[in-house]
Protein backbone atom coordinates (compact mmCIF):
# COMPACT_ATOMS: atom_id res chain seq x y z
CA UNK A 1 0.00 0.00 0.00
CA UNK A 2 2.90 2.18 1.05
CA UNK A 3 4.40 2.05 -2.61
CA UNK A 4 1.59 2.27 -4.42
CA UNK A 5 1.55 5.83 -2.58
CA UNK A 6 4.61 6.41 -3.00
CA UNK A 7 4.50 5.60 -7.08
CA UNK A 8 2.13 8.41 -7.08
CA UNK A 9 4.19 10.79 -6.01
CA UNK A 10 7.35 9.92 -7.15
CA UNK A 11 7.96 13.06 -9.67
CA UNK A 12 7.69 15.10 -6.80
CA UNK A 13 9.93 13.04 -4.50
CA UNK A 14 12.34 13.19 -6.89
CA UNK A 15 12.07 16.78 -7.33
CA UNK A 16 12.76 17.50 -3.48
CA UNK A 17 15.99 14.72 -3.52
CA UNK A 18 17.12 16.62 -6.89
CA UNK A 19 16.53 20.28 -5.12
CA UNK A 20 18.64 19.14 -1.84
CA UNK A 21 21.26 17.41 -4.09
CA UNK A 22 21.77 20.67 -5.80
CA UNK A 23 22.04 22.84 -2.92
CA UNK A 24 24.89 20.59 -1.74
CA UNK A 25 26.46 20.16 -4.91
CA UNK A 26 30.30 22.49 -4.72
CA UNK A 27 30.06 25.27 -6.48
CA UNK A 28 32.88 24.28 -8.81
CA UNK A 29 31.31 21.41 -9.85
CA UNK A 30 28.26 23.63 -11.17
CA UNK A 31 30.75 25.68 -12.87
CA UNK A 32 32.13 22.87 -14.55
CA UNK A 33 29.21 21.88 -15.72
CA UNK A 34 28.54 25.10 -17.04
CA UNK A 35 31.73 25.27 -18.65
CA UNK A 36 31.20 21.53 -20.03
CA UNK A 37 28.00 22.56 -21.20
CA UNK A 38 28.59 26.10 -23.24
CA UNK A 39 31.76 25.01 -24.94
CA UNK A 40 29.38 21.99 -26.24
CA UNK A 41 27.30 24.59 -27.36
CA UNK A 42 29.57 27.15 -28.88
CA UNK A 43 30.22 25.07 -32.19
CA UNK A 44 26.99 25.59 -32.91
CA UNK A 45 27.12 28.99 -32.74
CA UNK A 46 30.81 29.52 -34.60
CA UNK A 47 29.34 27.40 -37.17
CA UNK A 48 26.96 29.64 -37.83
CA UNK A 49 28.86 33.33 -37.83
CA UNK A 50 30.39 31.41 -40.26
CA UNK A 51 27.78 30.73 -42.28
CA UNK A 52 27.03 34.34 -42.17
CA UNK A 53 30.20 35.31 -43.62
CA UNK A 54 29.87 32.33 -46.65
CA UNK A 55 26.49 34.36 -47.18
CA UNK A 56 28.19 37.64 -47.22
CA UNK A 57 30.68 36.35 -49.50
CA UNK A 58 28.29 34.81 -51.85
CA UNK A 59 26.25 38.09 -51.88
CA UNK A 60 29.78 39.88 -53.40
CA UNK A 61 29.96 38.15 -55.78
CA UNK A 62 26.89 38.29 -57.37
CA UNK A 63 28.09 42.08 -57.34
CA UNK A 64 28.91 43.01 -60.80
CA UNK A 65 32.90 43.90 -61.98
CA UNK A 66 31.90 47.62 -62.72
CA UNK A 67 30.57 47.74 -58.75
CA UNK A 68 33.39 46.17 -57.90
CA UNK A 69 36.22 48.50 -59.53
CA UNK A 70 34.29 51.42 -58.14
CA UNK A 71 34.31 49.96 -54.38
CA UNK A 72 38.33 48.87 -55.15
CA UNK A 73 38.82 52.33 -55.92
CA UNK A 74 36.92 53.80 -52.87
CA UNK A 75 38.97 51.17 -50.82
CA UNK A 76 41.76 52.68 -52.21
CA UNK A 77 41.25 56.50 -51.80
CA UNK A 78 40.24 55.20 -47.95
CA UNK A 79 43.32 53.39 -47.96
CA UNK A 80 45.72 56.40 -48.88
CA UNK A 81 44.00 58.47 -46.49
CA UNK A 82 44.70 56.07 -43.64
CA UNK A 83 48.08 55.77 -44.21
CA UNK A 84 48.80 59.66 -44.29
CA UNK A 85 46.80 59.77 -40.93
CA UNK A 86 48.78 56.60 -39.50
CA UNK A 87 51.98 58.51 -40.00
CA UNK A 88 50.67 61.55 -38.53
CA UNK A 89 49.52 59.29 -35.63
CA UNK A 90 53.02 58.09 -35.21
CA UNK A 91 54.76 61.53 -35.23
CA UNK A 92 52.26 62.47 -32.87
CA UNK A 93 52.80 59.55 -30.51
CA UNK A 94 56.70 60.08 -30.71
CA UNK A 95 56.15 63.60 -29.73
CA UNK A 96 53.67 62.53 -26.77
CA UNK A 97 56.66 59.93 -26.15
CA UNK A 98 59.54 62.64 -26.06
CA UNK A 99 57.13 64.94 -23.66
CA UNK A 100 56.40 62.28 -21.02
CA UNK A 101 60.22 61.60 -20.53
CA UNK A 102 60.94 65.16 -19.92
CA UNK A 103 58.39 65.25 -17.82
CA UNK A 104 59.30 62.13 -16.47
CA UNK A 105 55.34 61.40 -16.14
CA UNK A 106 54.66 57.59 -15.41
CA UNK A 107 54.25 55.42 -18.04
CA UNK A 108 50.57 54.41 -19.38
CA UNK A 109 48.69 50.84 -20.63
CA UNK A 110 49.73 50.02 -23.23
CA UNK A 111 46.86 47.56 -25.34
CA UNK A 112 46.85 45.53 -28.79
CA UNK A 113 43.47 45.19 -30.81
CA UNK A 114 41.72 42.02 -31.49
CA UNK A 115 39.05 42.18 -33.53
CA UNK A 116 36.39 39.85 -32.94
CA UNK A 117 32.74 39.21 -34.96
CA UNK A 118 29.75 39.09 -32.95
CA UNK A 119 27.82 35.73 -33.15
CA UNK A 120 25.17 36.79 -31.35
CA UNK A 121 23.20 39.36 -29.03
CA UNK A 122 21.20 38.82 -25.74
CA UNK A 123 19.64 42.61 -25.32
CA UNK A 124 16.44 42.55 -22.97
CA UNK A 125 15.43 44.13 -19.85
CA UNK A 126 17.46 41.00 -17.56
CA UNK A 127 20.77 40.67 -19.54
CA UNK A 128 22.69 42.86 -22.02
CA UNK A 129 25.29 40.51 -22.86
CA UNK A 130 26.96 39.99 -26.37
CA UNK A 131 28.64 37.34 -27.97
CA UNK A 132 31.71 36.85 -29.89
CA UNK A 133 34.09 34.68 -32.06
CA UNK A 134 37.00 35.08 -30.24
CA UNK A 135 38.20 33.08 -27.02
CA UNK A 136 40.81 31.70 -25.36
CA UNK A 137 42.30 30.73 -28.92
CA UNK A 138 43.08 34.48 -29.62
CA UNK A 139 44.09 34.73 -25.89
CA UNK A 140 41.61 37.33 -25.09
CA UNK A 141 41.49 37.88 -21.07
CA UNK A 142 38.25 38.32 -18.75
CA UNK A 143 38.00 41.77 -17.83
CA UNK A 144 39.53 43.56 -20.94
CA UNK A 145 38.03 46.54 -22.35
CA UNK A 146 35.64 45.93 -25.62
CA UNK A 147 35.61 49.26 -27.79
CA UNK A 148 33.72 49.96 -30.92
CA UNK A 149 33.77 53.09 -33.73
CA UNK A 150 31.22 54.63 -31.68
CA UNK A 151 33.29 54.04 -28.50
CA UNK A 152 33.11 52.23 -25.64
CA UNK A 153 30.96 48.40 -25.96
CA UNK A 154 31.57 46.85 -22.63
CA UNK A 155 33.94 44.20 -20.66
CA UNK A 156 34.47 40.92 -21.01
CA UNK A 157 33.04 38.87 -18.67
CA UNK A 158 33.64 34.80 -19.87
CA UNK A 159 35.92 33.43 -22.16
CA UNK A 160 35.35 30.00 -23.42
CA UNK A 161 37.45 28.29 -25.88
CA UNK A 162 36.53 29.29 -28.81
CA UNK A 163 34.00 32.19 -27.56
CA UNK A 164 34.03 35.00 -25.15
CA UNK A 165 30.40 36.82 -23.56
CA UNK A 166 31.01 40.71 -23.24
CA UNK A 167 28.82 42.39 -20.45
CA UNK A 168 27.63 45.54 -22.50
CA UNK A 169 27.89 49.45 -21.29
CA UNK A 170 24.23 49.20 -21.11
CA UNK A 171 23.84 46.09 -18.61
CA UNK A 172 23.08 47.43 -14.99
CA UNK A 173 26.14 45.65 -13.62
CA UNK A 174 28.57 47.44 -15.67
CA UNK A 175 30.79 50.39 -14.16
CA UNK A 176 33.38 52.35 -14.83
CA UNK A 177 35.80 55.34 -14.35
CA UNK A 178 34.90 58.13 -16.63
CA UNK A 179 35.00 61.72 -16.90
CA UNK A 180 33.57 64.51 -19.12
CA UNK A 181 35.77 65.58 -21.91
CA UNK A 182 37.98 68.94 -20.78
CA UNK A 183 37.66 68.03 -17.27
CA UNK A 184 40.11 65.78 -15.82
CA UNK A 185 37.99 65.34 -12.70
CA UNK A 186 36.60 61.78 -12.43
CA UNK A 187 32.96 60.72 -12.01
CA UNK A 188 31.43 57.39 -12.08
CA UNK A 189 29.36 55.74 -15.07
CA UNK A 190 26.65 53.08 -14.57
CA UNK A 191 24.61 50.95 -16.65
CA UNK A 192 20.88 51.18 -16.06
CA UNK A 193 18.43 48.12 -17.14
CA UNK A 194 16.64 49.24 -20.67
CA UNK A 195 13.17 50.17 -20.73
CA UNK A 196 13.22 48.37 -24.20
CA UNK A 197 12.05 51.08 -26.87
CA UNK A 198 14.24 54.07 -28.14
CA UNK A 199 18.06 54.43 -27.44
CA UNK A 200 20.18 53.00 -24.98
CA UNK A 201 20.62 54.87 -22.19
CA UNK A 202 22.94 55.22 -18.92
CA UNK A 203 23.72 56.94 -15.75
CA UNK A 204 26.17 58.97 -14.20
CA UNK A 205 27.44 60.19 -10.56
CA UNK A 206 29.42 62.31 -8.93
CA UNK A 207 29.67 64.81 -11.33
CA UNK A 208 30.88 68.09 -9.66
CA UNK A 209 28.65 70.52 -8.43
CA UNK A 210 29.95 73.26 -11.05
CA UNK A 211 29.35 70.82 -14.10
CA UNK A 212 26.29 72.32 -16.13
CA UNK A 213 24.43 70.11 -19.07
CA UNK A 214 21.57 70.98 -21.12
CA UNK A 215 20.58 69.66 -24.33
CA UNK A 216 22.05 72.51 -26.43
CA UNK A 217 25.25 72.18 -24.83
CA UNK A 218 25.20 68.49 -23.75
CA UNK A 219 28.55 67.08 -22.17
CA UNK A 220 30.52 64.21 -24.05
CA UNK A 221 31.51 61.66 -21.23
CA UNK A 222 34.60 59.58 -21.98
CA UNK A 223 36.86 56.77 -20.51
CA UNK A 224 39.24 57.55 -17.76
CA UNK A 225 43.06 55.74 -17.89
CA UNK A 226 41.82 55.87 -13.96
CA UNK A 227 40.29 52.79 -13.95
CA UNK A 228 43.32 50.71 -15.77
CA UNK A 229 40.94 48.76 -18.33
CA UNK A 230 40.22 51.80 -20.73
CA UNK A 231 42.41 53.85 -21.95
CA UNK A 232 41.31 57.87 -21.89
CA UNK A 233 39.04 59.83 -24.11
CA UNK A 234 37.52 56.75 -25.34
CA UNK A 235 33.83 57.79 -26.41
CA UNK A 236 30.83 56.54 -23.73
CA UNK A 237 27.63 59.19 -24.24
CA UNK A 238 26.31 62.00 -23.69
CA UNK A 239 24.95 64.16 -20.98
CA UNK A 240 21.87 66.94 -21.42
CA UNK A 241 21.13 67.59 -18.30
CA UNK A 242 22.68 66.91 -14.62
CA UNK A 243 20.69 66.97 -11.13
CA UNK A 244 21.76 67.10 -7.51
CA UNK A 245 22.35 63.86 -6.44
CA UNK A 246 20.97 61.65 -3.59
CA UNK A 247 24.16 63.03 -1.22
CA UNK A 248 23.52 66.98 -2.64
CA UNK A 249 26.84 67.30 -3.08
CA UNK A 250 27.52 65.91 -6.46
CA UNK A 251 25.25 65.86 -9.61
CA UNK A 252 23.82 62.57 -11.37
CA UNK A 253 22.46 62.21 -14.43
CA UNK A 254 21.37 60.22 -17.77
CA UNK A 255 23.62 59.51 -20.36
CA UNK A 256 22.77 58.97 -23.62
CA UNK A 257 24.63 56.16 -25.31
CA UNK A 258 25.03 55.12 -29.22
CA UNK A 259 22.35 52.88 -31.04
CA UNK A 260 24.28 51.20 -33.09
CA UNK A 261 25.38 48.90 -29.82
CA UNK A 262 22.41 47.24 -30.48
CA UNK A 263 23.02 46.19 -33.91
CA UNK A 264 27.03 45.40 -33.22
CA UNK A 265 28.96 43.28 -36.29
CA UNK A 266 32.22 43.54 -35.33
CA UNK A 267 34.18 44.56 -32.02
CA UNK A 268 37.71 45.46 -30.77
CA UNK A 269 38.83 43.34 -27.71
CA UNK A 270 42.04 45.54 -26.23
CA UNK A 271 44.08 43.71 -24.82
CA UNK A 272 46.79 44.91 -22.23
CA UNK A 273 50.51 44.44 -23.39
CA UNK A 274 50.84 43.49 -19.91
CA UNK A 275 48.44 41.47 -17.38
CA UNK A 276 45.53 42.91 -16.63
CA UNK A 277 44.73 42.90 -12.23
CA UNK A 278 41.43 42.72 -11.84
CA UNK A 279 41.00 44.03 -8.31
CA UNK A 280 42.44 47.08 -8.75
CA UNK A 281 40.90 47.64 -12.21
CA UNK A 282 37.25 47.19 -11.01
CA UNK A 283 36.34 50.27 -9.24
CA UNK B 1 16.72 -4.91 -17.28
CA UNK B 2 15.86 -0.74 -18.14
CA UNK B 3 16.16 0.10 -21.65
CA UNK B 4 16.43 3.86 -22.42
CA UNK B 5 13.53 5.48 -24.42
CA UNK B 6 15.55 7.24 -27.35
CA UNK B 7 12.34 9.44 -27.44
CA UNK B 8 14.40 11.43 -25.05
CA UNK B 9 16.94 11.91 -26.86
CA UNK B 10 14.61 12.83 -29.86
CA UNK B 11 12.86 15.54 -27.54
CA UNK B 12 15.67 16.91 -26.13
CA UNK B 13 17.48 17.13 -29.49
CA UNK B 14 14.24 19.06 -30.58
CA UNK B 15 14.43 21.13 -27.23
CA UNK B 16 18.24 22.23 -28.43
CA UNK B 17 17.00 23.17 -32.10
CA UNK B 18 13.92 25.47 -30.83
CA UNK B 19 16.44 27.29 -28.42
CA UNK B 20 19.34 27.82 -31.16
CA UNK B 21 16.58 29.10 -33.54
CA UNK B 22 15.01 31.05 -30.56
CA UNK B 23 18.38 33.09 -29.85
CA UNK B 24 19.14 32.92 -33.63
CA UNK B 25 15.66 34.99 -34.13
CA UNK B 26 16.17 36.91 -31.13
CA UNK B 27 19.68 38.10 -31.62
CA UNK B 28 18.63 39.14 -35.09
CA UNK B 29 15.65 41.33 -33.46
CA UNK B 30 17.88 43.27 -30.94
CA UNK B 31 18.22 46.35 -32.97
CA UNK B 32 14.44 46.47 -32.59
CA UNK B 33 14.19 45.57 -28.71
CA UNK B 34 12.22 43.01 -29.57
CA UNK B 35 12.90 39.59 -27.60
CA UNK B 36 11.18 36.18 -27.01
CA UNK B 37 10.98 33.58 -24.44
CA UNK B 38 10.02 30.65 -25.81
CA UNK B 39 10.84 27.81 -23.66
CA UNK B 40 7.03 26.29 -22.57
CA UNK B 41 6.92 23.86 -25.87
CA UNK B 42 10.25 22.17 -24.51
CA UNK B 43 8.77 20.60 -21.57
CA UNK B 44 4.75 19.44 -22.82
CA UNK B 45 6.39 16.34 -24.34
CA UNK B 46 8.63 14.67 -22.23
CA UNK B 47 6.32 15.12 -19.21
CA UNK B 48 3.64 13.68 -21.14
CA UNK B 49 4.83 11.26 -22.94
CA UNK B 50 7.59 9.46 -21.46
CA UNK B 51 8.44 7.26 -18.12
CA UNK B 52 9.60 9.51 -15.15
CA UNK B 53 13.32 8.30 -15.03
CA UNK B 54 13.25 9.18 -18.69
CA UNK B 55 11.17 12.09 -18.18
CA UNK B 56 13.93 13.55 -15.71
CA UNK B 57 17.08 12.75 -17.50
CA UNK B 58 15.61 14.82 -20.63
CA UNK B 59 14.18 18.04 -18.57
CA UNK B 60 17.47 17.89 -16.84
CA UNK B 61 19.44 17.71 -19.68
CA UNK B 62 17.70 20.69 -21.04
CA UNK B 63 17.07 22.84 -18.12
CA UNK B 64 21.44 22.78 -18.39
CA UNK B 65 21.25 23.15 -21.88
CA UNK B 66 19.51 26.64 -21.42
CA UNK B 67 21.22 27.17 -18.37
CA UNK B 68 24.56 27.38 -20.47
CA UNK B 69 23.08 29.22 -23.04
CA UNK B 70 21.45 31.93 -21.47
CA UNK B 71 23.09 34.38 -18.89
CA UNK B 72 21.04 33.96 -15.98
CA UNK B 73 22.58 32.38 -12.54
CA UNK B 74 23.68 28.53 -13.67
CA UNK B 75 20.93 26.31 -12.29
CA UNK B 76 17.07 28.55 -13.03
CA UNK B 77 16.23 26.90 -15.80
CA UNK B 78 16.83 23.57 -14.39
CA UNK B 79 15.36 24.19 -11.57
CA UNK B 80 12.16 25.67 -13.17
CA UNK B 81 11.84 23.17 -15.58
CA UNK B 82 12.39 20.27 -13.02
CA UNK B 83 9.21 22.02 -10.47
CA UNK B 84 7.09 22.83 -13.89
CA UNK B 85 7.85 19.26 -15.26
CA UNK B 86 7.02 17.27 -12.44
CA UNK B 87 3.79 19.58 -12.11
CA UNK B 88 2.69 18.29 -14.86
CA UNK B 89 3.95 15.40 -14.74
CA UNK B 90 1.93 14.11 -11.73
CA UNK B 91 -1.77 15.57 -13.61
CA UNK B 92 -0.47 13.96 -17.10
CA UNK B 93 -3.50 11.66 -16.96
CA UNK B 94 -5.76 14.54 -17.53
CA UNK B 95 -4.10 15.72 -20.77
CA UNK B 96 -4.96 14.69 -24.00
CA UNK B 97 -1.41 14.50 -26.10
CA UNK B 98 -2.57 12.97 -29.03
CA UNK B 99 -3.96 16.46 -30.15
CA UNK B 100 -2.57 19.64 -30.00
CA UNK B 101 -5.00 21.71 -27.83
CA UNK B 102 -3.93 20.57 -24.29
CA UNK B 103 -0.31 21.02 -25.15
CA UNK B 104 -0.85 24.04 -26.19
CA UNK B 105 -2.13 25.23 -23.28
CA UNK B 106 0.64 23.98 -20.99
CA UNK B 107 3.02 25.44 -23.05
CA UNK B 108 1.50 28.96 -22.81
CA UNK B 109 1.25 28.24 -19.00
CA UNK B 110 4.84 26.94 -18.75
CA UNK B 111 6.13 30.02 -20.49
CA UNK B 112 4.06 32.39 -19.00
CA UNK B 113 5.94 30.81 -15.69
CA UNK B 114 8.71 31.22 -16.96
CA UNK B 115 8.77 34.75 -17.79
CA UNK B 116 7.51 35.51 -14.47
CA UNK B 117 10.01 33.87 -12.54
CA UNK B 118 13.07 35.22 -14.71
CA UNK B 119 11.24 38.78 -14.20
CA UNK B 120 11.88 38.19 -10.37
CA UNK B 121 15.00 36.66 -10.43
CA UNK B 122 16.62 38.85 -12.30
CA UNK B 123 15.19 42.17 -11.98
CA UNK B 124 13.38 42.78 -8.40
CA UNK B 125 14.97 46.13 -7.80
CA UNK B 126 12.97 47.49 -10.77
CA UNK B 127 10.18 45.69 -10.05
CA UNK B 128 8.63 49.23 -9.21
CA UNK B 129 9.73 51.25 -12.80
CA UNK B 130 7.39 51.64 -15.32
CA UNK B 131 10.30 50.12 -17.64
CA UNK B 132 10.11 46.89 -16.42
CA UNK B 133 6.50 46.28 -16.63
CA UNK B 134 6.57 48.06 -20.21
CA UNK B 135 9.31 45.56 -21.12
CA UNK B 136 7.41 42.66 -19.14
CA UNK B 137 4.43 43.35 -21.61
CA UNK B 138 6.48 43.38 -24.55
CA UNK B 139 8.20 40.18 -23.89
CA UNK B 140 5.18 38.40 -22.72
CA UNK B 141 2.64 39.64 -25.32
CA UNK B 142 5.47 38.85 -28.49
CA UNK B 143 6.39 35.24 -26.97
CA UNK B 144 2.78 34.15 -26.71
CA UNK B 145 2.34 35.62 -30.15
CA UNK B 146 4.74 34.08 -31.64
CA UNK B 147 3.82 30.38 -29.40
CA UNK B 148 0.93 30.45 -31.35
CA UNK B 149 2.48 29.26 -34.66
CA UNK B 150 5.50 27.92 -33.29
CA UNK B 151 4.05 25.40 -30.44
CA UNK B 152 2.26 23.42 -32.96
CA UNK B 153 4.90 23.55 -35.35
CA UNK B 154 7.10 22.13 -32.72
CA UNK B 155 4.42 19.27 -31.41
CA UNK B 156 3.81 18.04 -34.87
CA UNK B 157 7.93 18.22 -35.49
CA UNK B 158 8.44 16.46 -32.44
CA UNK B 159 5.23 13.70 -33.67
CA UNK B 160 7.06 13.54 -37.05
CA UNK B 161 10.69 12.75 -35.24
CA UNK B 162 8.76 9.65 -33.25
CA UNK B 163 7.18 8.20 -37.32
CA UNK B 164 10.22 9.21 -38.58
CA UNK B 165 12.54 6.83 -36.42
CA UNK B 166 9.45 4.25 -36.00
CA UNK B 167 9.35 4.83 -32.05
CA UNK B 168 6.06 4.75 -29.74
CA UNK B 169 3.41 7.66 -30.91
CA UNK B 170 1.51 6.66 -27.63
CA UNK B 171 2.19 8.76 -24.30
CA UNK B 172 3.51 5.49 -21.52
CA UNK B 173 1.03 5.06 -18.51
CA UNK B 174 -1.82 5.95 -20.88
CA UNK B 175 -5.00 4.83 -19.38
CA UNK B 176 -6.71 1.68 -20.64
CA UNK B 177 -10.35 1.86 -20.64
Amino acid sequence: MANVRLDKIKPLVALAAFLFAWWAIPTTVKSYLKAGFTEFQSPAWVATSYLDDLEGFWARRSHSKVELIEAGREVARAKSHYQFRAKRTQSLEQEILRLETILNLPSRREFRYEVARVIRRDLNFWWQHIIIRKGKDYNIPKGAAVVFAGGVVGRVIEVNAFTSRIELVTSPNFRMAANFEGDVRPVIYQGVAQSGFGNPIGSVRDAPKDTHASTLTPLKLVSTHLGGTFPAGLVIGQVSWLEPGITGIFQAGSVELDSRLLSLHEVAVLIPLHPINLPSDNL
Amino acid sequence: MIIFDLRAILLLGSNVLLLFLTLIVNSALSGWSIYMLLLGPMLVFPALYLRHQHFFVCVLCTGLWCDAALPSPFGLFTILFLIAGALIFQLRIRFRADQNYHPLLLSHGINFFCIVIVSISMSTEYILSVGFWLHFLVITIVSHLTLLIVSPWFFNFERMLFALFRMDDEPEDYPTL
